[in-house]
């Protein structure tokens, strides 16, 4: 063995047996560099989750599509959320848009939540009415049974097709649900269809607790007869704007021009884009604050630390020990402290993010990794030898006798 | 007879409050020769321990100068200075000064950890040789604050031992212990003046320590009165 390695070893060794001797204190500098880097990548991971989160929920819906809503989204932004709810669109609009030729489909919604119950359960589900063509613009099939027509929404036929989740959840399986009835408000229904599941995420897990209904059969719920909002598809991406067009005209008829907006896709996708983007800069600031009270615990314990240990510093200085000698075993000390509190922190982020993510589509990326763990370690590392190097900078006696 | 160490006209002044200054040490001049075996008395609180501290490079005076080897010490850098203190004196503190939580045989074998030179021994192999010499063998994997005063003493002895020094200074090396013990521990640095050819200062203020070496200097109030 050389020199160096026999030097490299009782460094390390004495390190660890430093470590043993004083669990407390070792666990508190590891456990502030842990919260900083799990605080860190937990936010980042959350931040970008809801913003692939929101992408998700609009990729379920088909293409070209196009929402005309309710209230002036637009102003609603800049005052806290738009209007929704002050007015409401009626048959009569419905009508109209169907008869414009450039719309290729129009679906109206109406939809609520109910406590629907059936088997010996109930659940408290999302009602969807419209018309067969909303499983055209939902992307939804029939994994046992059928959909409903456009002849059962004539018929006010009293059926409903549910998800998968929902029989599972009332009957026990999703195939046995089929053929049974649910109540919703003391009505009863008859289940034709359970559509397939779309698995995974928050959205798909909705649509896959929902009850579709013919919107005309849901007239027992809605006796004002009103659509909270219509999907108009066009049948290409190019035709969308002179069917945006039209579709406003029409709606001008009845409302004025700041009582509904019609919104594509991707407007509403970036206006929520860019709202996210600001509650991201919350989370990367609380993440940057967490980062800070876990570097400034850190700093204490590794300024108590190395204060306690100046006698022992100069007993080494007064033993042959140069400078850099004393800054080595210290810098070995801080990186093996930084490192082990900032890898178990990733761990636990990993693990968390882990469980999450059925949910959730929370993420980690490198960046947000490499910062916690820069930011941590260099501030443990810093911090457990500017002090260690001021004491070497004492003569070796001033460094036995301090206090 | 050669010097092994030489200081003139060395002062130390420690600065008490704002403008309030203490003389420790006042004009000292001394030299140490190779080879000899001398005791450094006075009385508490007379400036023994900051002359042997100046002596064994570990504080550095306020005026004078420290040779060694008749080389001026006050040119050379910090590592130098290491390295002399490593390898070329071995100290005895009056309060042992070992690492709690080194056990005895690595407190004892501390100082070759910073050897820059090619030790011509195993170091692990030289500790056990000395603790068996000095009777605390089966306190090899003790920790110092485990055992007792004497043992200590030992311990911090042999730890100045394990670089083979030219010189050994000891503050008091007798200052905790009984006056057999004391003896035993007076005639093992002895011994290893006669047999190593080691040059030995022992700090005491007890004159039957002194009286078993053969030169005596005198200290008061941090002056040298006879030498
Ligand atoms: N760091 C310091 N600051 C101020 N005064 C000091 C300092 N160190 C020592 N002194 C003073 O210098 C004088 C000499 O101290 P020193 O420790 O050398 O005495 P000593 O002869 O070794 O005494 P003892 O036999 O009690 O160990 C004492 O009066 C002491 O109070
Ligand atoms: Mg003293």
């Amino acid at each position: 063995m050389t020199k160096t390695m026999e030097y490299i070893i009782f460094t390390l060794k004495s390190a660890l047996f430093d470590f043993s001797r004083n669990k407390g204190r070792t666990f508190l500098t590891s456990l502030g560099i842990l919260i900083g880097v799990l605080a860190v990548v937990l936010l980042t991971a959350a931040g970008l989750g809801l913003r692939k989160y929101i992408q998700q929920q609009f990729e379920l819906l088909g293409s070209n599509l196009v929402t005309v809503l309710p209230g002036n989204l637009d102003e609603g932004l800049s005052s806290g959320g738009p209007a929704f709810g002050r007015i409401n669109f009626s048959e009569e609009d419905f009508q109209k848009l169907k008869r414009v030729r450039i719309i290729k489909n129009v679906v109206p919604l109406y939809s609520r939540s109910f406590t629907v119950s059936g088997g010996n359960d109930s659940k408290y589900s999302e009602l969807y009415a419209s018309t067969a063509d909303i499983f055209v613009t939902f992307n939804q099939k029939a994994e046992y049974g059928k959909l409903f027509t456009n002849r059962d929404v004539e018929k006010r036929s009293k059926i409903v097709v549910i998800g998968p989740e929902l029989g599972k959840k009332l009957f026990g399986s999703a195939k046995k649900a089929l053929g049974q009835s649910v109540k919703i408000e003391k009505q009863s229904f008859k289940v034709i269809g359970i559509t397939k599941s779309k698995g995974g995420g928050l959205t798909s897990q909705d649509l896959d607790n929902a009850v579709y209904m013919p919107y005309k059969t849901a007239y027992v719920f809605n006796t004002e007869k009103t659509i909270m909002a219509f999907y108009i598809q066009a049948r290409t991406e190019a035709e969308i704007p002179e069917m945006k067009r039209q579709a406003e005209k029409i709606m001008l008829e009845n409302f004025d021009d700041d009582e509904f907006s019609i919104v594509e896709q991707k407007d509403l996708l970036s206006t929520i884009n860019s709202i996210f983007s600001i509650v991201n800069t919350v989370l990367v600031a609380i993440a940057a604050i967490s980062l800070l009270v876990g570097g400034i615990g850190i700093m204490n314990i590794m300024y108590v630390t190395v204060t306690e240990r100046i006698k022992e510093i100069g007993i080494r200085r007064a033993l042959g020990a140069r400078k850099f000698d004393i800054l080595s075993q210290f810098l070995v000390e801080s990186i093996i402290l930084s490192l082990f509190g900032g890898l178990a922190g990733l761990l636990l982020a990993y693990i968390i993010v882990f469980f999450v993510q059925p949910l959730f589509p929370a993420y980690i990326d490198t960046f947000s990794v490499v910062l916690a763990l820069g930011v941590s370690s260099g501030i443990g590392i810093i911090f457990g030898v500017f002090p260690a190097k001021k004491a070497a900078d004492l003569s070796p006696i001033d460094a036995i006798r301090y206090e | 007879m050669t010097p092994i160490v030489r200081i003139e006209h060395v002062e130390k002044t420690y600065e008490l409050d704002d403008n309030v200054k203490f003389t420790a040490l006042n004009n000292v001049s001394l030299t140490l020769h190779k080879g000899e075996f001398s005791a450094l008395i006075g009385p508490s609180g007379s400036g023994k321990s900051t002359l042997m501290h100046i002596i064994g490079l570990l504080d550095k005076p306020t005026t004078g100068k420290i040779f060694i080897n008749e080389k001026d010490t006050a040119h050379l850098s910090d590592n130098e200075i290491s390295t002399l203190r490593n390898e070329y004196v071995g100290f005895v503190f009056q309060q042992f000064n070992l690492i709690n939580k080194l056990t005895v045989v690595e407190n004892i074998i501390l100082p070759t950890v910073y050897a820059r030179k090619k030790l011509a021994y195993d170091p692990i192999k030289k500790a056990h040789e000395i603790m068996e010499q000095f009777g605390i063998l089966e306190k090899a994997r003790s920790y110092p604050n485990r055992i007792s005063g004497g043992q200590q003493q030992r311990v911090a002895i042999a730890r100045s031992l394990i670089m083979e020094p030219s010189l050994i200074l000891a503050d008091e090396p007798t200052g905790n212990l009984d006056t057999k013990t004391g003896n035993d521990i007076i005639q093992l640095l002895k011994k290893l003046n006669e047999k190593e050819k080691i040059t030995v200062l022992i700090v005491t203020h007890e004159h039957d320590v002194a009286e078993k070496t053969r030169r005596k200097i005198h200290i008061v109030d941090g002056e040298i009165v006879s030498s």
